[in-house]
């Protein structure tokens, strides 16, 4: 049944790229300006690229969810959805295709950022662009789970691009505490796997619990 | 659960049924029987709950008191079996503008039937549905492409493919043509033979389908 309604999400989502790429576009654009802004200069860049990624990332993200519930809300076909399966896979379904579609390319992009941002400068270059990489692996399905909950929640509501972000923002930034700081140690020659235990321990209980709550919450927005 | 009262009624029951919609109370201690092989004739003035009971007997839209039942078992029982058999029509299509039409409808009669169906024959059952309305050859067009009319036409083509004991129709006979009109009140009756529960609003008589049971909602 997810099955199903996941091949239906990528094939409305391949028929309209150009939403899909407007947030990935974004995060490139918003990086590459900093080496024009503040100094092509490696030491400076480097300590502001785990930032800069990170908070470019997180703001696509942000972009991204506009689509995530709106259309098939409005067209009612998400009525017809929560008739025929449960609203815990319409959420899954829903999610994994959102990862897939917007998280996903952030990730593989991020080594092309890695390279504007002087991350790969230096000897122990390319394993910090696997940190980074790695980081945002486990970084963005958990902003993708939380941003679910914040759709459904609000979906009702016109205009609630702004009120989700408002309400998902407090809930982004520990992850993107985290996902910044797992890259700074990196850099630093720290130890980082403390880091990315927490980020992998935010989007296990992500997991657990947004899926569920999403599906509840939208059962709500469409009565 | 003392909810599990006898019920005798087959079909759909909904019992003390009071429902509102934003703070209005539209509904209050209704009864509502609709048996098989009945055809329901749903009226009353706009906005005055129509929809609203309809979502509510789809189990779309919480009821502030009362049960629905689906052959003497809450619509909400895991047992009643209830969303397999119900085809709801809402207003919206509920149709993807990105996919074309044997797309859209092969979503959902995959979903309905869980995958479980043999996709060459699907495929020739869409074909065989639209020729029928009078947009044969069109499968592979985009919904988007098509006239409103067109796409109201594809939404009724979803009651031939998937099977169903029950349907609750939102206004199927808005933007229809003569023909298709004769079409679907053809269909509705042969699915009332077949022991088929019909649930249907609109704003005008239809002459072509008699009805069983006429039910009004008024305003207060």
């Amino acid at each position: 049944m997810i099955l199903t309604l996941l091949k239906r999400e990528l094939k409305v989502a391949r028929r309209n790229w150009i939403g899909l790429a407007i947030p990935l576009l974004f995060f490139i654009i918003v990086v590459s300006l900093f080496p024009f802004a503040v100094s092509p200069e490696a030491p400076v860049l480097q300590k502001l690229a785990p930032g800069v990624i990170w908070v470019a990332a997180l703001l696509a993200m942000l972009l991204s969810l506009e689509q995530f519930y709106r259309s098939d809300y409005q067209d009612g076909s998400l009525e017809q959805l929560l008739l025929m399966s449960s609203p815990t896979s319409v959420a899954i379904s829903k999610i994994l295709a959102h990862w897939l579609l917007t998280g996903l390319p952030l990730v593989i992009l991020s080594p092309l950022l890695a390279v504007l941002m002087q991350i790969n400068y230096g000897s122990a270059g390319s394993s910090h662009t696997w940190v980074l990489m790695l980081s945002l692996v486990l970084g963005t399905p958990t902003l993708c789970l939380l941003g679910a909950v914040g759709m459904s929640l609000t979906l009702a509501a016109s205009r609630n691009g702004l009120l989700v972000s408002i309400l998902i923002i407090p809930l982004y930034v520990p992850i993107l505490i985290f996902g910044a700081s797992t890259v700074t140690a990196s850099l630093e020659n720290m130890r980082y796997n403390g880091e990315l235990a927490i980020l992998g321990a935010f989007l296990l209980i992500a997991i657990v619990f947004a899926p569920f709550a999403s599906g509840r919450a939208l059962k709500i927005s469409v009565g | 659960m003392s909810q599990s009262q006898d019920i005798q009624f087959d079909g759909l029951y909904a019992h003390e049924l009071t429902v509102s919609r934003s703070e209005q109370v539209l509904l209050e201690d209704a009864d509502l029987h609709l048996a098989p092989s009945t055809i329901t004739y749903l009226y009353g003035e706009n906005g005055a709950g129509k929809t609203s009971l309809m979502r509510c007997l789809a189990g779309l839209l919480p009821e502030d008191h009362g049960v629905v039942y689906w052959n003497k078992k809450p619509i909400n029982h895991p047992d009643s079996g209830y969303f397999q058999d119900l085809i709801f029509l809402a207003h919206s299509l509920s149709m993807k503008n990105e996919l074309t039409i044997a797309e859209n409808l092969r979503f959902y009669a995959n979903l309905r039937l869980k995958g479980r169906v043999h996709q060459k024959s699907l495929s020739n059952d869409i074909s065989g549905v639209l020729r029928e309305l009078g947009i044969g050859g069109l499968e592979n067009r985009m919904f988007a492409e098509l006239s409103a009319g067109q796409q109201h036409k594809v939404a009724l083509a979803r009651l031939m493919l998937e099977p169903a004991k029950i349907w609750i129709l939102d206004e199927p006979f808005v933007n229809l043509d003569q023909k298709t009109r004769g079409w679907l009140a053809d269909k509705t009756l042969a699915f009332k033979e077949q022991g088929g529960v019909v649930l249907f609003t609109s704003h005008h008589h239809i002459d072509e389908l008699p009805v069983d049971q006429n039910v009004g909602v008024e305003h207060e």
